[in-house]
């Protein structure tokens, strides 16, 4: 098995307002609590990587400036995000996904009497 | 199966909270066309057309909880096609209107992707990792559809935006 580092999971933000005023903090108070806190004030150019909690699903923006350690999940080798559910068991998003979509598939395959 | 290439040019979102249907022409939809479809968002990217107003637009990439009904077939200057004219696509239903709007989740549980964007000149661009894709399993809630639409607050401004899919 080809040996993969966990940067190769990440994806990528580019958020570019070189020529706009950006999201100031004053924008940011037109959005109602909780939703505030899950976008962020730019200008210029914000780039950062992104990754898939591994357990939800969350599509999540790291913060460069973060320093104390990500979630982990050793079962499944990836990145996990700091919700506290996610770090209770090892329930993978693509096992739902997938048996989700078995069960539709299994449900076209019932015979009728 | 192929990537495509989903978009619109020039159109307006309007701020829109969750568990509220959305207007038509007001939002990007995917959703899978049967119970066993399954479509992976590989990008999203939006670039700002406001000439000359800040008008800070709140987009998100999110689940619905009530998905629409009854689609409306894409009307220029909407777009939906493959990116290699030689591959074989699946289907997938993409639309921005229909007869009763999309209506995004509210659970907490339940992902989503922010980008927001000044539409006065700013560009977002979200790509996923191989294998990362935002995963659109099914046709039904919460899971089976996804809308690019803005949330509430701002001012919303026009956009062109794409989003790059592959249905599985």
């Amino acid at each position: 098995m080809p040996y993969q580092s966990n940067r190769s999971q990440e994806g990528y933000l580019l958020v570019d307002h070189r020529n706009s005023p950006g999201i100031t903090q004053a924008d940011l108070l037109t959005i109602p609590e909780p939703m505030r806190q899950q976008f962020m004030a730019t200008t210029g150019v914000f780039e950062s990587p992104t990754m898939r909690c591994s357990h939800c699903g969350t599509m999540v923006v790291l913060n460069p400036q973060r320093t104390r350690a990500r979630g982990y999940c050793q079962k499944c080798d990836h990145y996990i995000c700091d919700g506290p559910a996610c770090h209770h068991s090892c329930t993978p998003f693509m096992q739902r996904v997938e048996s989700t979509q078995e069960q539709a598939a299994r449900l076209l395959n019932i015979k009728e009497f | 199966m192929g990537k495509r290439s989903f978009g619109n040019t020039n159109w307006t979102p309007t701020a829109t909270g969750d568990t509220t249907a959305m207007a038509n022409t007001t939002y990007q939809a995917i959703k899978g066309a049967s119970a066993t479809a399954r479509n992976e968002v590989i990008e999203i990217y939006m670039a700002g057309m406001v000439a000359s107003t800040s008008s800070p637009t709140f987009m998100q990439f999110a689940y619905s909880s009530t998905v629409a009904t009854t689609p409306t077939a894409l009307a220029a200057p909407a777009y939906d096609g493959p990116l290699d004219p030689a591959a074989v696509t699946g289907a997938t239903v993409s639309f921005t209107a229909s007869a009763a709007g999309p209506q995004r989740s509210v659970v907490v549980t339940v992902p989503r992707l922010n980008v927001g964007i000044n539409a006065w000149g700013g560009i977002v661009r979200w790509v996923a990792a191989n294998r990362e894709e935002f995963i659109v399993s099914g046709a039904a809630a919460t899971g089976g559809e996804a809308t690019l639409s803005a949330f509430t607050g701002g001012t919303v401004g026009a956009l062109n935006s794409h989003i790059i899919y592959e249905v599985v």
